[in-house]
């Protein structure tokens, strides 16, 4: 498949108002916080399909896996022996005052060293046709429902251009997962667990649920008896979970271990985990490994862990924590974006060249204070995707969200969450900054 | 080396039925180089059965579930420990290195800290000599001021509290020298309650030091628990249902 050949699919697929409409009335929605009030905002679906052919696709889906692989390794070595750290590659103090790292979790071992079960690895491509990562999340990444239900939809609003075009079939991800889930189970069965309809994912814990074949659960519903998870049944007995796709953060999951006032969590699970009676998905702890000041470990991680070369690019990055990359930080902070590493969904990232002088002057101030805060990238040139807005159509900045699962193999779901930033001046694609979303395929050959 | 006879008892009294009532004990003083647990026994009331397993700092934790109604829960411990204090546990865990929850220093600690800093040198033993003579001048041991939530730099600012107090703000100090520290837990004689101590990295291995009595820590410390702070090491955490607004917590122990 040429590029031309790609250029080709810059059509609309059906009509994005009727789909658009499908998906409210299917209620896809995520839900955001401002200043303390919840809302629920539609995710806007745009029509033109984001294409990636065959080959681009093998060579990103090697390069995924490897990543996954290594960073599996990383966080068993953190929890364990520290090899790493003991070696020199990765300095200690990277480790330890990341707020990721759980020391609660240090010995204990998943099913199967397996701890980043689903991965959402952030990549763009770059206008000479070259990936770059972005960005790992590596603890509840959210997001593969809505390509899902768009393809449903899609295919019910045009069913033409997917018996034309020959366009690998994403709708085996709930399949992916389940095999997922059932390779982390330590005997029992399948549960989502989600902290309610509040929640800014609420509509995917559902869709997941229903279509792995799992409970969708509370934490009022389960508890944790002879270390051993339960789900309450409405007969009042009892059933055991075997593994818990848990949709909640660390630090809520287990008010007797973690966050003792959260409402959210379960009591005790850390120890029926810790004994081996229940799988979790992801493992607790994962947040030490894509911490923004560790992705900058990860292609070192590789080639320490597996012995390869990265497949896929970081986009270059410098850490004002070592004086080389401090100087070429502070004599080019006009140019570089910053991010502040304990931010996440769009927050804490900066322009240098947003800021006036006074602005950037006060910024270098609190580099120098804090440099283990921040990490600095290039300003990659992003591939623009084409969106329609108001019938026309107008190029605008898009991110890939590849989902990668980890089970008795790793592998690379073919299709993803395309995000795209609505504002033309703007590189911050994520939905709760504003942007929507397209379908995103795989073409077969 | 001394041969220790240990009990402690709590008993919690809810003025309400509570159900639903998830509870982890670190009760049970684990084997270490330093103590050697010859026997021990748990009782709970009400009856429960209960599963044990060993977390990441070492510690034993005992968890149970109790369902139906209950206003109260019981729990003691009997055992003999063969203590010596002149063995030591030779393994660190980095993460003793770093400040946490309780420990973070304030402003003032840091200043305080930069003082002392400049006034002494030493090794890691001289250190914590010097630091907990330093504390038991002008922190004053004082029940009722602070609570099990009071962090080091809020015991500093009102120069009062207990040994749990003692102990975090010797941490603290230690810590923003570079030297490892963790929180102990345990009984000792000089208590009728639980104690609270510390123990520091010499460089290879570990030494206790008990800030609140300013005294190395000898034969007499048996452990039950160490942390990162009070955190890693409380006695008993629980959850449970119920209209119930207080707990009573009454806590003896007997070391001999």
């Amino acid at each position: 498949m040429t590029q031309q050949n790609i250029e080709q699919f810059t059509k609309p697929i059906g009509n994005a108002n009727e789909i658009n409409e499908l998906l409210r009335r299917y209620g896809v929605k995520f839900g955001i916080y401002k200043n303390g009030v919840f809302n629920e905002q539609f995710f806007p679906f745009d029509p033109i399909p984001r294409v990636i052919s065959s080959e681009d696709f093998k060579s990103i889906e090697k390069g995924l896996v490897q990543r996954v692989n290594a960073l599996n390794e990383f966080l068993f070595d953190i929890y364990h022996d520290k090899k790493i750290v003991k070696d020199g590659i990765i300095p200690e103090n990277f480790i330890y005052i990341s707020k990721g790292y759980l020391a609660q979790c240090e010995g204990i071992t998943p099913k199967n060293r397996i701890y980043s079960h689903i991965s959402g690895i952030d990549l763009v491509q770059a206008k000479d046709g070259e990936w770059y990562i972005l960005e790992d999340n590596l603890r509840i990444p959210s997001g593969a429902s809505y390509p899902l239900i768009a393809r449903e939809l899609t295919r019910i609003a045009a069913p033409d251009a997917f018996s034309e075009n020959e366009i690998i079939d994403n709708r085996n991800y709930a399949k992916l997962l389940k095999e997922t889930m059932d390779y982390a189970n330590c005997g029992g069965i399948s549960a989502i667990l989600t902290p309610g309809r509040y929640n800014a994912a609420y509509f995917e814990h559902s869709y997941l649920a229903e279509h792995t074949g799992s409970v969708l659960v509370q934490n009022d519903e389960l508890f944790v008896e002879d270390n051993i998870l339960y789900h309450r049944t409405y007969s009042g007995g009892k059933t055991r979970i075997g593994v818990l796709y848990r949709r909640i953060a660390d630090e809520y999951l287990d008010p007797l271990n973690f966050l003792p006032e959260s409402l959210i969590g379960i009591p005790n699970l850390m120890e029926a985990y810790r004994s081996g009676n229940v799988g979790i998905i992801n493992a607790p702890g994962n947040g030490v490994a894509d911490d923004k000041g560790i992705y900058y470990f990860v292609p070192k991680m590789i080639k320490y862990y597996l012995g390869e070369e990265p497949i896929l690019k970081n986009a270059p990055t410098y850490l004002p924590f070592y004086e080389e990359d401090m100087k070429y930080v502070m004599d080019n902070l006009g140019k570089l974006v910053i991010k502040d590493v304990a931010e996440a969904g769009g927050y804490g990232v900066v322009f240098g060249s947003d800021l006036t002088m006074e602005k950037l002057e006060e910024f270098r101030q609190t580099i120098i204070a804090e440099p283990r805060r921040f990490i600095a990238q290039e300003v990659i040139d992003f591939l623009d995707l084409p969106i329609l807005d108001n019938g026309e159509t107008v190029m605008r900045k898009a991110d890939l969200r590849a989902f990668v699962l980890s089970g008795e193999t790793t592998k690379v779901w073919a299709s993803g969450l395309t995000r795209f930033s609505r504002n033309p001046d703007s590189f911050v694609v994520n939905s709760s900054q504003g942007g929507g979303f397209k379908d995103t395929w795989v073409l077969k050959k | 080396m001394k041969t220790l006879n240990f009990s402690f008892a709590t008993k919690l009294t809810f003025d309400d039925y509570v159900h639903d009532h998830s509870f982890a004990l670190r009760i049970i003083p684990p084997d270490t180089e330093s103590q050697k647990i010859l026997s021990c026994s748990l009782n709970l009331y009400p009856s429960v059965i209960t599963k044990q397993t060993v977390d990441a700092f070492g510690n034993n934790v005992t968890a149970g579930y109790i369902q139906g109604d209950h206003r109260f829960l019981d729990f003691d411990i009997k055992g003999i420990a063969e203590v010596d204090s002149s063995k030591h546990s030779t393994f660190l865990m980095p993460c003793y290195r770093y400040q946490s929850k309780y420990t973070v220093p304030s402003e003032a600690l840091i200043k305080f800290q930069n003082e002392l800093k400049e006034k002494y040198d030493g090794n890691a033993f001289d250190k914590a000599v010097y630091y907990s003579d330093i504390l038991s001048e002008i922190i004053e041991y004082k029940k009722g001021v602070t609570t099990t939530a009071t962090t080091a730099a809020e015991a500093f600012d009102l120069r009062a509290g207990v040994c749990q107090d003692f102990s975090h703000i010797l941490i603290s100090l230690l810590r923003m020298d570079g030297i490892p520290a963790r929180y102990v837990a345990g009984l000792a004689f000089c208590d009728g309650e639980t104690h609270s101590w510390v123990e520091y990295w010499t460089g290879d291995h570990w030494e206790g030091f008990d800030p609140a009595n300013n005294c190395p820590v000898n034969d007499d410390y048996l452990v039950i628990s160490t942390g990162r702070d009070f955190r890693d090491c409380a006695i008993d955490r629980g959850v449970m249902f119920g209209r119930y607004t207080q707990q009573l917590q009454l806590v003896r122990s007997v070391l001999s």
